[in-house]
C-alpha cells in the first residue's frame, strides 16, 4: 500500500491488462500558473467502467486537475487521452464525451430547470429533448420544481440539477468535484443513488471529495493528491477502509513536511 | 444546421435572461430617455437648429448607450460559473461568438428604436425620404458596432479592470462607424437622395463584415486557455 511520497506516485494499476488500451489516461500532467505549479507530474490511467476517488487537502491542485481533463485548461506539459484520442481545449468531440459537475453548477439562476436543461442539451446538440429533460428531472427529484426559477431553488436542488445537466448528454467519461459539498441527509441520498447508477460498467468516473466514507464507498481506485502531486495511487481493494483516514494523514504529512 | 441550432440557443437564452432580469435593456433605454431629455434642456432651438446636429447626437447616444449594455454581456454569465460550462460544452467558439452578438444587436435594435423615437418627440426631427436607405445605414452601424463590443467585451471581462477597460478599449476602433454613421444619417435626414450615401454604406458594411469576421476568427483566443 505504500508509495514514497518523495516521488510521484507510479500507475500500478494490477486489475487491468496493459495491453488494452485505457479509456483515459494521462502522463506527466503539469499545471502553471506563474511561479506555482499546482499540478506536478500527475499520471495514471483508467478503463471503462472504473470510479477513481482523489483525495487531497485544500489546494492539492485537484480541481486543476479536473478542469485540465475537462479541457477548461491546457497543461503546461504532460498529455490526456481519452479512448486515445488527444485532448486538446476546446475541442468539441471531447466535450461530448464529458460531463462535468464542478464546485459550481454552471446553471443559470433566472432560468428554470428545464430551461437550464434545454439550453444545454441544444448545445450538446441532443435530439431527444422533450424525452431526455423530464427524464433527467426525474433522475435527480425534481420534476416537481421544473418551471421554478433556478435560483429559487435551495443548495441541494441546484446541486442535484447541476449533476442532472452533467449527465444530460450521457457522456462516457464524468468528473465530480465535491458533489455532496453543502448537501443535506436526503440530497446526499439522492446524490449516492445518482453516482452508484454511473457504476454500469460503460463510464469512467473521478470523484474528488474530501469525505473519506463517501469516497471509498464507491471507489475502485484511489488517489491521494498533495502539493500537486499523486502521493498514492492504488486499487480500493488494498485498502483498509477503516485505517486509511490514519493512511491519508500520513501522506500528506509527509509530502508536507518534505515541502 | 446543428451550428444554427446551437447560436439559436445562446441567443434565446440571452434574451430570455434579459427579459427576466432587464438589467441591460434599462440601463441602455434609460440613458437614451436621459440624453434626449438633458439635450432638450441644454439647446436652444432659436440659437441651434436640432435637424443640424440631430445625427451626431443620436449616433453619440447609441455608442454610449450601448457600451453600458455591451459591457455587461458577459457578467450575465458570471453567476454560478455558468459561461464555464458554456465552455465545456462542444459549441464552436465562433457559433457562441456569433449568437452573443445576434443577441447584442436584437437589444441594441431595440434601443436605437428608442432613441430614434425619444429624439424625435423632444426635437420633432424629420427623417427625410428614404426611411429604408436610413435604416440601412443604422443596421450596418450597429452590427459593427456589436461585433466589435461583444469581442472586447469577452476581453475586458477577463481583466481585473472589467468594464472600465471597454470605453478605452473599444472606442477608438469605433470611430469609423460614427463618421460614416453620422455622415449618412445627416445626409439622409437633410433630404439628399439615398444614392449620395452609397459610399458610407458599403463602408460600414465592409467594416461590419470585418468585424464580425475578425471577432468569430479571434474569439477563442480570448475565452480559452
Amino acid at each position: 500500500m505504500e508509495s514514497s511520497p518523495s516521488a510521484p506516485a507510479e500507475d500500478r494499476h494490477p486489475g487491468s491488462s496493459w495491453a488494452a488500451e485505457p479509456v483515459l489516461s494521462a502522463r506527466g500532467l503539469v499545471r502553471e500558473f506563474g511561479p506555482i505549479r499546482a499540478l506536478d507530474g500527475v499520471g495514471f490511467s483508467l478503463d471503462a467502467g472504473q470510479l477513481m476517488t482523489v483525495f487531497g487537502p485544500n489546494g492539492a491542485g485537484k480541481t486543476t486537475l479536473l478542469n485540465v481533463l475537462a479541457g477548461g485548461l491546457k497543461p503546461s506539459k504532460g498529455e490526456v487521452h481519452l479512448r486515445g484520442r488527444p485532448l486538446e481545449t476546446g475541442d468539441p468531440e471531447w466535450h461530448r464525451r464529458i460531463g462535468v459537475l464542478s464546485h459550481q453548477s454552471f446553471l443559470y439562476g433566472h432560468l428554470t430547470p428545464e430551461e437550464n436543461l434545454c439550453f444545454y442539451g441544444r448545445l450538446f446538440e441532443l435530439p431527444d429533448l422533450p424525452r431526455r429533460v423530464p427524464e433527467r428531472l426525474e433522475q435527480v427529484g425534481l420534476a416537481r420544481r421544473a418551471k421554478s426559477r433556478t435560483r429559487t431553488l435551495s443548495r441541494g436542488m441546484r446541486q442535484r440539477l447541476a449533476l442532472a445537466r452533467a449527465l444530460l448528454h450521457d457522456p462516457e467519461f464524468i468528473l465530480l468535484d465535491e458533489p455532496y459539498t453543502g448537501l443535506d441527509a436526503h440530497a446526499a441520498a439522492v446524490l449516492r443513488g445518482v453516482l452508484a447508477s454511473l457504476k454500469d460498467g460503460r463510464r469512467t468516473v473521478i470523484l474528488v471529495t474530501h469525505n473519506i466514507s463517501q469516497g471509498l464507498e464507491l471507489a475502485d481506485r484511489v488517489a491521494i493528491q498533495a502539493r500537486g502531486r499523486f502521493v498514492f495511487l492504488g486499487n480500493r481493494s488494498e485498502l483498509n477502509a477503516g485505517t486509511f483516514e490514519q493512511f491519508y494523514r500520513e501522506k500528506v504529512e509527509k509530502v508536507e513536511e518534505v515541502g | 444546421m446543428g451550428y444554427l441550432r446551437q447560436i439559436g440557443a445562446i441567443v434565446w437564452k440571452d434574451l430570455v435572461v434579459e427579459l427576466r432580469t432587464r438589467e441591460r435593456v434599462v440601463a441602455m433605454g434609460g440613458f437614451a430617455v436621459l440624453v434626449g431629455v438633458l439635450f432638450n434642456h441644454a439647446i436652444d432651438p432659436t440659437v441651434v437648429d436640432p435637424q443640424a446636429i440631430a445625427s451626431g447626437l443620436i449616433w453619440v447616444t447609441i455608442v454610449f448607450g450601448g457600451l453600458l449594455g455591451l459591457g455587461r454581456t458577459f457578467h450575465l454569465e458570471e453567476e454560478e460559473g455558468a459561461f464555464q460550462g458554456v465552455l465545456l460544452s462542444p459549441i464552436p467558439r465562433d457559433a457562441l461568438y456569433l449568437g452573443k452578438v445576434l443577441a447584442n444587436f436584437l437589444l441594441l435594435s431595440f434601443v436605437t428604436l428608442l432613441v430614434f423615437g425619444v429624439f424625435a418627440l423632444f426635437f420633432g426631427l424629420r427623417f427625410g425620404e428614404h426611411p429604408v436607405a436610413l435604416a440601412g445605414v443604422v443596421f450596418l452601424g450597429i452590427v459593427g458596432f456589436v461585433a466589435i463590443g461583444t469581442l472586447f467585451s469577452a476581453i475586458s471581462f477577463r481583466t481585473s479592470m472589467g468594464e472600465t477597460l471597454l470605453p478605452l478599449l473599444v472606442f477608438p476602433l469605433l470611430i469609423p462607424i460614427v463618421i460614416y454613421g453620422v455622415t449618412a444619417t445627416s445626409s439622409l435626414m437633410a433630404g439628399l437622395p439615398a444614392s449620395e450615401v452609397g459610399g458610407n454604406l458599403r463602408m460600414l458594411g465592409a467594416f461590419a463584415v470585418v468585424a464580425l469576421a475578425a471577432g468569430a476568427g479571434l474569439f477563442r483566443f480570448v475565452v480559452e486557455d
